[in-house]
């Protein structure tokens, strides 16, 4: 044994970040296979011009509904259009929906959360009772009411998905804010003379934010089912977009038909992109939140 | 006693709940793109034309008196009628309410069936093989869309397998159905003793129970195991296994010990799958309430849409009812924490 021990903790100092990564993979085998799933989707996204093999809304006529093949390596709609090359597009639109939507529902409300939270009084008690109301209904019956009368477009979908999701995260903050105000460490922020909004800043926030983000990829994976039903029942993005939802409504025909192929590869693809941010959700509220470990 | 406070609190506040709602919705679809009016006169109508049908169906009126109007024929039981099938709403709901209650029932009813026997069994045993699949198997409960779970349940059980019948409706196309007596197909022909028919229904009914038991086993599994996990922490286990009481006995108080909230849950969960009902519903052509409200909030029929959603938050309210008056039945203490 002549191997020169390093200072304990040296390499966990160089690299924090990532040790700390690798800490978490190894303790979450489930966070870190769905962390691998959404890169990979991820990446799709991305390149998805340089890796589809057709164009995704090119209609091929005399190939309507070819089983897959050699050309068509997952096969063709009832337009004749490559079903591989719309499956591999169909993930731009998950990530264009569900990252402004989450992103949109955050920046709504923290905000929220932290001011009701500190404040408490009339409007906190108010919109906890709308909230509790709007509860009543399922969500994909009040995310498609609000479509429907907005108007069917893919801003539309993302402000009200994002609009739908903002009262998980006015809770979540809110929480942690009910259980921080009353501390010592806020009495200390106040008595020091701080304003409200720098109490709320500097130490509400950063204590209150990482139940949020243990939130957030759920609340995509969510986004993502929400915006692929929508499009299923014909409200939202339309045909012939490249979108999971749509390719699965154009596609339910077939199935009793035995053109399978149509409905299932854009429904694998859904599934296992939503399952990947589940189980990145998963691994991540098992980390952020110690309490929930078990 | 104590009961019956407990139902006038909550009947104060249910009306103001319920007015809420019918208001949220009267603005929401008026406000909204989508316009009848247009739609019912067709592409070629004149004015004059349009202006008719608007004064027939009350929308000339300002936005407030509209909505007086319809508050006062609410509560004389007139939901106004549906410009699509061009019957009373309420008839139309009443109709199809128990068709979908069937559906709901029986599909979270395997659920629970399944889900809470299952969760129970893996907090005994946290980390354990059979626990690792189950979360992963609730994992995918929670990924998977349910129309599309319909969708593969019909190509694999009708198309390939010729197991199940094909998915429209709820009874063969050549049997006759049973006469109404609850709604429900496969419970009146029960009743009636018309076998043919029953097989038929039950037959109809198998797929897309399955598809929303499956969807709801996953969360119920989750939250049962989480539930019952912590009452195995709970000092009433440690006591039990401290004085050495044998295993099947610790199991029965940490079901005893987790009724109530799990109860709670599936209640909850209840109102929630009616979002996913009404997609089964839909794949499966089933014709109930789910697909009624779909295709109502859909194509802008705005009292059908004002009706199903008043129907659905009272179904929701009603649920939530049953459920805390259950739990302060079985369990006194609860009623003054609420």
């Amino acid at each position: 044994m002549t191997t020169i021990d390093l200072p304990a903790g040296r390499s966990e100092r160089r690299w924090p970040t990532l040790n700390r990564l690798v800490g978490v993979g190894r303790r979450s085998p489930t966070a870190t296979v769905g962390f691998v799933i959404v890169v990979a989707f991820a990446l799709m996204a991305i390149f998805a011009q340089y890796i589809t093999p057709h164009d995704p809304v090119e209609a091929y006529p005399r190939n309507i509904l070819n089983p897959p093949d050699a050309q068509f390596w997952l096969g063709t709609d009832g337009n004749g259009m490559d079903i591989s090359s719309r499956v591999i597009y169909g993930a731009r639109y998950a990530f264009a929906i569900a990252v402004p939507a989450v992103l949109l529902s955050i920046i709504i409300g923290v905000p929220i959360g932290l001011w009701t939270g500190y404040r408490g009084g009339l409007f906190d008690e108010g919109l906890m009772r709308f909230f509790d109301a709007l509860r009543v209904f399922p969500s994909i019956i009040l995310a498609l009411a609000v479509v429907a009368a907005a108007g069917p477009s893919v801003i539309n979908v993302v402000i009200v998905i994002g609009l739908l999701d903002s009262p998980i995260f006015v809770r979540v903050v809110r929480a942690e804010v009910l259980a921080l105000r009353s501390s010592t460490m806020v009495e200390a922020a106040r008595a020091a003379g701080n304003p409200t909004w720098r109490i709320l800043l500097v130490h509400l926030l950063p204590n209150a934010i990482q139940g949020a983000m243990a939130q957030t990829a759920v609340r995509a994976a969510w986004a993502v089912r929400i915006s692929a039903t929508l499009a299923f029942l014909g409200v939202g993005i339309q045909v012939p977009t490249p979108e999971w939802g749509v390719m699965i409504r154009q596609g339910a025909e077939y199935m009793v038909t035995g053109q399978w192929w149509v409905a299932i590869f854009p429904g694998i693809a859904l599934v296992v992109m939503v399952l990947g941010l589940n189980m990145l959700g998963d691994g991540l509220q098992d980390l952020l939140n110690p309490r929930r470990k078990g | 006693m104590t009961v019956r406070r407990f139902l006038l609190r909550r009947l104060v506040f249910i009306v103001p709940l319920l007015l809420g709602i019918v208001f949220f919705t009267f603005m929401l679809v008026r406000i909204g793109g989508q316009d009848p009016v247009e739609m019912l006169a067709g592409p070629t109508a004149t004015q004059a034309h349009i202006d008719l049908i608007e004064r027939e169906l009350g929308l000339d009126q300002p936005l407030l008196s509209q909505f007086l109007i319809y508050i006062g024929n609410v509560f004389t039981g007139n939901l106004g009628d549906s410009w699509i099938s061009s019957q009373p709403v309420l008839d139309d709901i009443l109709r199809r309410a128990p068709i979908t209650l069937e559906l709901l029932f029986w599909g979270v009813g395997l659920g629970a069936l399944i889900g809470i026997p299952v969760g129970l069994r893996v907090a005994g045993r946290p980390d354990s093989w059979f626990d690792q699949c189950a979360r992963v198997v609730s994992l995918f409960g929670f990924s998977i869309p349910t129309y599309w779970l319909g969708l593969v349940m019909l190509f694999v059980f009708f198309y390939l397998l010729g197991w199940a019948p094909p998915g429209i409706g709820r009874i063969g196309l050549v049997v006759i159905p049973p006469e109404t007596i609850t709604g429900s197909y496969l419970i009146d022909s029960l009743l009636t003793g018309d076998w043919e028919a029953a097989h038929s229904a039950f037959s109809h009914l198998v797929l897309p129970v399955t598809c929303i038991a499956i969807i709801s086993a996953a969360p119920i599994i989750k939250h049962t195991r989480a539930i019952a996990l912590e009452v195995y922490r709970g000092d009433a286990v440690r006591f039990a296994r401290a004085s050495g009481l044998p295993r099947w006995v610790v199991r029965r108080i940490v079901m005893r010990n987790s009724t109530v909230p799990v109860m709670t849950f599936v209640g909850t969960e209840i109102t929630g799958l009616v979002g996913t009902t009404s997609l089964i519903e839909f794949v499966f052509a089933w014709g109930g309430l789910g697909q009624y409200g779909l295709n109502a909030i859909i194509s802008g029929d705005f009292a059908a849409v004002q009706g199903y959603v008043l129907f659905l938050a009272l179904f929701s309210v009603i649920v939530f009812l049953i459920i805390d008056l259950t739990v302060v039945i079985i369990e006194p203490r609860s009623s003054e924490a609420t």
